[in-house]
């Protein structure tokens, strides 16, 4: 993917320093991580609403931003840089119409303001709303008009700021579609804030990790969340079973560690007999094994018996906590429809697999002695 | 007499709206969004007319526009006794009031608003006038009609500097003024029914407002 975007900016405050370098191209960026980790302010920055301290913005070859000696300085102001920003709670204009909100962009083009706007609501399917005001409308549709406004004026770069946080399921999924059908018809930058796990998935070509101010990882989506680089992408993306096992054999076949006492396989990975690993698995991926099924190939390595230590249902979703022999806790979740006939119960036992394909190192520099578990 | 005395206040009046609507839109924009040293003095000496005595005011006016003051020294602007200094004496009383009420009013139009027009390829005036100003009429509008309210109104100050000049300077409050002194209760009866029905009438359009 060819960059089209590029940033690396600074922005200090009191008690936060921000430091982003991101490259993006013809793709919806997700940028994840926790509140307060900078999402926002990086969004301000690219619209021009915000002035960093330090750095560059470019754009197919536009600076919008730079200052890196003094003397040099460009902060192109947010009405000329043709970025598109659909807000948290999305700021559609209480005194204007969908029409009207959708046409303001144009008006420095009247006679194609009004049929462009109308156009616009006809592609995203909702020209019934033309004629209502942001009040009458439910989040969903305010989604929408927000969207379509923010598209009026033929941007480059899109911006979303938690633009499914106000939307129930069924229509948030209808949301995203729409937006990935989007960004590839307009061929668009889009940097999409989240703090949630799903939407991430649901929307993104890749995913860059925030935390602290500073990008952790960037990667496809699937691949930073199935191999985070290091303990505190883990962490972000809300992997929780990390722990610390030593390294019995390394080959080209794969890894056997040694989880205090518990014996495990893992794909073949870059590290060396005695060192101690930070490894993790994905809740997703500690299989609970159905007495009365064949166990397949994939989940003959890795198994224990463990005990319920908590239980929750949640949607479509079962959690357990439990404990392993070795003493630690892991934590499980598999769709809820399945296993049903397992009565599972706390105190209860379990039969459990760590599939040994998910079983991973975590990387980075911080990785080896950040924390132990 | 009556009617030289109601065209006065008119004129009079017109031109210290125009001007209290004009200047205190400005000045509450500048002191809902923006933030200097000095702002709490800044807004304070805004507000000293609506309770300093109206004579003391005027003597202050008197200093600025009088002979030896800056609007005869370096403007050569003779303005005092004239309908002029009326206006002015009409335009520092009113003004306050509209300050107010249009601080208030900017200062509850969520910002995000505006940034959002920003990013739609606004400039900053185009941002105030199709954002800003549209989302506070409400409240510029109940201020602007308390400013004129309180211009109409206005005696003491208007007395100090503009003096009781019929047909030149003389508007209602002090031909009424004027008329108890003659004991002309006539002419003040009627004057005082004028006044209270204005006065009563831009109370109530300013409560509309702010209930609808």
């Amino acid at each position: 993917m060819t960059p089209r975007l590029r940033l690396d900016i600074e922005k200090r405050y009191d008690s936060f320093e921000l430091h982003m370098e991101l490259e993006v191209g013809t793709e919806i960026m997700v940028l994840f991580g926790p509140s307060g980790a900078g999402k926002t302010t990086t969004l301000q920055a690219v619209s021009g609403l915000l002035s960093p301290d330090a750095g560059e913005i470019e754009f197919d070859g536009d600076v919008f931003f730079r200052r890196s000696r003094p003397g040099d300085r460009v902060d192109l102001p947010a009405r000329r840089r043709g970025v598109g920003y659909v807000f948290q709670g999305y700021a559609l204009f209480p005194h204007l119409t969908a029409l009207e909100n959708v046409a303001f962009p144009l008006r420095g083009h009247t006679s194609r303001g009004k049929p462009e706007a109308e156009e616009l609501l006809e592609s995203m399917r909702i020209q019934h709303l033309a004629h209502r005001y942001p009040r009458e409308m439910s989040g969903g549709q305010q989604q929408r008009v927000a969207l379509a406004r923010a598209l009026a004026a033929r941007p480059g770069i899109l911006l979303l700021d938690e633009p499914f946080s106000a939307v129930d399921r069924p229509m948030r999924e209808r949301l995203q579609r729409d937006l990935r059908r989007l960004q590839a018809e307009l061929g668009l930058v889009v940097l999409c804030v989240t703090h949630n796990l799903e939407d991430a998935f649901g929307v993104g070509h890749r995913l860059a990790v925030v935390q602290d101010g500073r990008v952790q990882q960037v990667g496809r989506v699937g691949e930073v969340l199935r191999r985070p680089r290091d303990l505190r992408s883990a962490e972000v993306v809300g992997v929780s079973n990390v722990f610390h096992a030593l390294v019995v054999e390394a080959s080209a076949d794969g890894l056997v560690l040694d989880w205090d006492g518990l014996r495990l396989e893992a794909p073949p990975q870059h590290t060396e007999v005695g060192e101690r690993v930070p490894v993790y698995i994905r809740p997703e991926d500690v299989k609970v094994l159905y007495p009365d099924r064949r166990i397949g190939e994939s989940l003959r390595a890795n198994r224990v018996e463990a005990v319920v230590v908590d239980l929750h249902h949640s949607g479509t979703v079962q959690s357990l906590r439990v404990e392993l022999p070795n003493g630690h806790e892991v934590d499980v979740r598999f769709p809820g429809y399945t296993y049903l006939p397992l009565n599972l119960s706390v105190g209860g036992t379990v039969e459990l697999c760590l599939r040994r394909e998910a079983v991973g190192l975590l990387h980075g520099p911080e990785g080896v002695e950040a924390r132990s578990s | 007499m009556i009617g030289e005395a109601l065209l006065m206040s008119l004129k009079v009046t017109a031109v210290a709206t125009v001007a209290i609507v004009v200047v205190g839109l400005a000045l509450g924009l500048v002191m809902a969004r923006t933030r200097f040293f000095g702002k709490s003095v800044v807004e304070t000496l805004i507000m000293i007319p609506l309770v300093l005595p109206p004579t003391v005011v005027g003597y202050y006016l008197l200093l600025l526009l009088g002979s030896g003051g800056p609007f005869v020294e370096w403007l050569s602007l003779e303005v005092v006794f004239t309908w002029h200094a009326a206006a002015f004496a009409s335009f520092v009383v009113g003004l306050p009031l509209m300050v107010q009420a249009s601080k208030a009013a900017i200062a509850g139009v969520d910002p995000t608003l505006e940034n959002a027009a920003r990013t739609l390829g606004s400039s900053e005036p185009g941002v105030f006038f199709r954002v800003t100003l549209p989302l506070a009429r409400r409240g510029v509008l109940a201020g602007s009609v308390l400013g004129g309210a309180r211009a109409l109104g206005e005696f003491g100050a208007t007395l100090m500097v503009a003096g009781n000049i019929p047909g030149r300077t003389q508007t209602m409050p002090l031909l009424i003024y004027d008329a108890v002194q003659r004991r002309d209760y006539v002419t003040a009866n009627l004057l005082v029914l004028v006044m209270t029905g204005l006065a009563f009438f831009s109370l109530w359009a300013v409560r509309r407002l702010g209930d609808s």
